[in-house]
């Protein structure tokens, strides 16, 4: 099967979605209710990844451009449209959650 | 995203990115040491045809000059631009970065015009260059040109045009790169430091040109 990542943003009116049923894969129990999603599970798989490897490569960006093996600025410069990205996420939960 | 699908691209879209943003894989001290060298290797190659680099944006052959009036055309519109795309970067960029990157890329960007003194080497368009100066100042014509001389020339001339061209591209992805700047700001600011460094490298150029 194919890998299936879980959308964090409402295919048909493009607000933010929360998760309201979680299920134990070993018993089967089944746990319902509202549970919001954090602003790193909102973010892309692949924005998700980048974070990741930030984390693994101790927040060095050099370390990120050898791993990628892409320039330094180029790591940079994804980095500063992934802060973006953040802040932007940041706003909108923060609007959500004041409605 | 880019970058990851760019990391995993098919190799003709690698080889696109190679030739016209080298930046994305190179920057900083790399790009810095193979600029320069090919700074340095054109200037060298170019006062053997007498070729100059007499302004960021200016190619001319003829002129009689010391070796070390090439390589400062050279190393000047390296630095003149690098310095002016600097302070551009720093007026709209909304990111850190870094003077290395941004004279490292440009140094590189600087590359294509070892092709060009390489063209200025042929010997027809040497020939033909000055058999047309000689008769279009009205001076004694000494030279013998061949049949193929006039299209070696033009093919000559058009592949110089073509490296300008790449050079210009190259510079602007440098600046883009660099200084994380895109869009019409990005092009605005490129063209308006471009036209600085322009006058401030043809100013020092004739200066240096003054003292031999």
């Amino acid at each position: 099967m194919a890998d299936r990542t879980m959308p964090a943003i409402c295919p048909s009116c493009g607000s933010a979605i929360s998760v309201v049923r979680l299920n134990c894969g070993a018993c089967g129990t089944a746990v319902e209710g509202g549970f919001d999603l954090s602003v790193l599970a909102r973010l892309s798989p692949e924005d998700q990844a980048f974070v990741l490897e930030f984390v693994k490569s101790s927040g060095s960006l050099k370390a990120m451009a050898r791993h990628y093996g892409i320039s330094y600025p180029t790591v940079r410069n994804r980095m500063d449209a992934l802060i973006e990205r953040v802040r932007r996420l940041e706003a909108t939960v923060s609007g959500e959650e004041r409605e | 995203m880019a970058d990851v699908v760019e990391a995993a691209a098919p190799e003709g879209r690698k080889l696109g990115t190679w030739l016209f943003n080298p930046f994305h894989y190179v920057a900083g001290g790399q790009a810095l040491l193979i600029g320069l060298v090919a700074v340095l290797a054109a200037a060298v190659i170019g006062s053997l045809s007498n070729t100059h680099f007499d302004g960021v944006l200016d190619v001319h052959t003829g002129l009689e000059a010391p070796l070390w009036v090439f390589v400062f055309e050279s190393v000047m519109d390296w630095l003149a631009l690098g310095a002016v795309l600097f302070v551009g970067g720093a007026l709209v960029s909304k990111s850190r970065f870094r003077a290395l990157d941004v004279f490292g890329t440009q140094a590189l960007a600087r590359a294509p015009t070892l092709v060009t003194v390489v063209l200025a080497l042929l010997p027809g368009y040497q020939r033909y260059l000055q058999y047309f100066v000689a008769k279009y100042m009205g001076q004694t014509v000494d030279v013998e040109i061949g049949a193929l001389d006039p299209f070696v020339c033009c093919v000559a001339l058009m592949g110089m045009l073509l490296m300008l061209v790449w050079m210009v591209a190259l510079m602007y992805r440098a600046f883009a790169v660099s200084c994380n700047v895109r869009g019409g700001k990005a092009i605005g600011t490129f063209i308006a430091c471009l036209l600085a460094a322009e006058a401030v490298t043809k100013a020092l150029s004739w200066a240096a040109l003054q003292v031999t």
